[in-house]
């Protein structure tokens, strides 16, 4: 049974993540009087991505080739290494904080690399943009895991999420600030508002598409496919370390099927607020943004020395 | 009242204070004050429970209509008035001043200020977090140049204080309580009125623009 679980656990992530992004873009749809395309739109788009020809730069070298399969096989193993619906399923090599922090961190890195590979203006500048971004962006997520470690004292995610919610409840307040240094990450490293608008190529404001400008075909669709597994891991994230219930803690039928209902509905709730945060806000000029990643990393700087004081 | 539940609220008191600093937006800000006043009068009515004095269910009651009521509506009004949404104007630019916000946050829980934090020790967390909020309040009015946020920081500072006491137990007698929640609510009224001249006159609430006083 663990074993399928397992299986369940590596193909949870690529299977789910088109559906969170379609639901996202409907609701925002919703919100602006329009119809908006159906929500499994982006299974159709990855679907019809991966059976047309692909045009490749003669500049491209080995790096944009296999960049959109290293960006999405990252997105695989750690999608797999986090707690998604079980929180029984830690392993002792992946699961830590900080190898997803930096496996994601290659991710990145690659996707960065492929934006300047062919040496495109647009490609340059997102790259530049990306890395920025991810700089400031990193000492954030990596303050806000820390948090939820230091309070459970343990660095693997499948242990963290594997607490009673009310067994910590005096760290009530850390948590939240590091829930919301987290949320400001979140939006950050999935390219979402207020920090990139993902349904645009204008120049003025791209980040994530320009960096994949060049690509197209199969290419194409593992990055965009990539870039939706990311955006799931996020959300498992915050949903199952922050809010750590509902989790399956054994591998019998009626744990899982609750642990991935309550996923589903924690996903839910995470996309809605996306939907309505880009809906109601715009998107933040490029020199504004360090800002809120500062304030992310001194929302979970007091949140730790709050941990120590208590 | 639950000792979990107590966290709860002044965590929260807390993190107005934190929103107080980063958000743009003056109604936002108001709203804060509201839910931060809301918070102080849970707290009196906790005490209510706990001792039946009739006075301080009083002391709840003018709490909650002066704090969450009329102070909020006269600065919404003030807001309307002069169609003033936004202030984004502080001494510090923002790194600096959520560097201050950390800073400050620590020091009240170091051991600085232990003699304070351990009056009541069984409620030394509390303490650290209210005088934490005592310090954010005081930084407010220092770092924002807008006069409304002034006001919002003086009132943050008042409730931040009134939490301290309450944990720290110095609570005074309900009748002179009574007296400093009037006392609130004129300087409210004067504050927003003096708000109101300073933006008629100078055609700003940045308090900066005064240094134009003698024109």
């Amino acid at each position: 049974m663990t074993i399928f679980v397992w299986i369940i656990q590596g193909f949870f992530v690529p299977a789910v993540s088109p559906l969170c992004v379609g639901i996202i873009r409907k609701l925002k749809a919703k919100m602006q009087n329009r119809q908006g395309a159906s929500i499994l739109q982006p299974y159709n788009d990855i679907r019809k991505l991966l059976h047309k020809d692909e045009v490749i730069s003669r500049d491209a070298s080995w790096i944009s080739l296999y960049a959109p399969y290293i960006v999405f096989a990252v997105t695989l193993l750690v999608g797999a290494s986090i707690p998604l619906f079980s929180a029984f399923l830690g392993n002792a090599l992946t699961s830590d904080m900080l190898v997803i922090v930096y496996t994601l961190a290659i991710g990145t890195f690659f996707l960065a690399l492929s934006g300047m590979d062919t040496g495109g203006a647009f490609g340059g500048f997102g790259s530049s943009r990306e890395m920025t971004l991810a700089a400031l962006a990193e000492g954030g997520f990596i303050f806000s895991l820390l948090t939820m470690a230091l309070i459970n004292g343990t660095t693997n995610l499948f242990t963290i999420s594997n607490v009673d919610i009310l067994a910590h409840s005096q760290y009530f307040l850390p948590s939240i600030l590091a829930f919301g240094g987290f949320v400001i990450v979140l939006l950050a490293e999935t390219a979402r508002f207020p920090f990139d608008n993902p349904a645009t190529h204008l120049e003025l404001t791209m980040i994530h598409e320009a960096m994949i400008l060049e690509y197209s075909g199969k290419r194409l669709a593992l990055m965009e496919w990539a870039s939706s597994n990311k955006l799931i891991i996020f959300i498992a994230l915050g949903a199952n370390l922050f809010f750590p219930f509902g989790l399956a803690h054994d591998a019998s039928m009626s744990a899982i099927a609750i642990g991935i209902a309550t996923f589903a509905f924690k996903m839910l709730i995470f996309c809605v607020a996306i939907a309505v945060l880009e809906s109601s806000m715009a998107k933040f000029r490029f020199f504004r943004l360090p800002d809120l990643l500062i304030t992310s990393f001194i929302l979970n700087a007091v949140a730790i020395g709050l941990i120590y004081s208590l | 009242m639950n000792i979990l539940f107590l966290q709860f609220l002044v965590g929260l008191l807390f993190l107005t204070v934190i929103f107080l600093h980063l958000t743009k937006k003056n109604f936002a800000a108001v709203m804060a004050y509201g839910i931060q006043s809301l918070i102080i009068g849970i707290l009196f009515l906790n005490s209510f429970f706990e001792t039946g004095n009739v006075y301080i269910c009083i002391m709840v009651l003018l709490t909650l209509i002066v704090k969450v009521v009329l102070a909020p509506l006269f600065l919404t009004r003030l807001i309307k008035k002069h169609n003033l949404s936004f202030s984004v104007s502080t001494y510090l630019n923002t790194p600096l001043m959520l560097i201050f916000i950390a800073v400050l946050t620590v020091v009240a829980h170091s051991h600085i200020f232990t003699a304070l934090t351990t009056i009541i020790p069984a409620n030394q967390a509390l303490l650290s977090l209210t005088l934490s909020s005592l310090f954010l309040s005081l930084f407010l009015v220092i770092n924002r140049r807008g006069v409304l946020s002034q006001i919002l920081g003086m009132l943050s500072l008042e409730n931040s204080i009134v939490a301290f006491i309450i944990f720290a137990g110095l609570e005074q007698s309900p009748s002179l309580q009574i007296g400093v929640i009037f006392n609130i609510f004129v300087w409210t009224m004067i504050a927003t009125v003096f708000a109101s001249m300073i933006y008629e006159h100078f055609g700003s609430q940045d308090v900066t623009s005064m240094k134009h006083l003698k024109d």
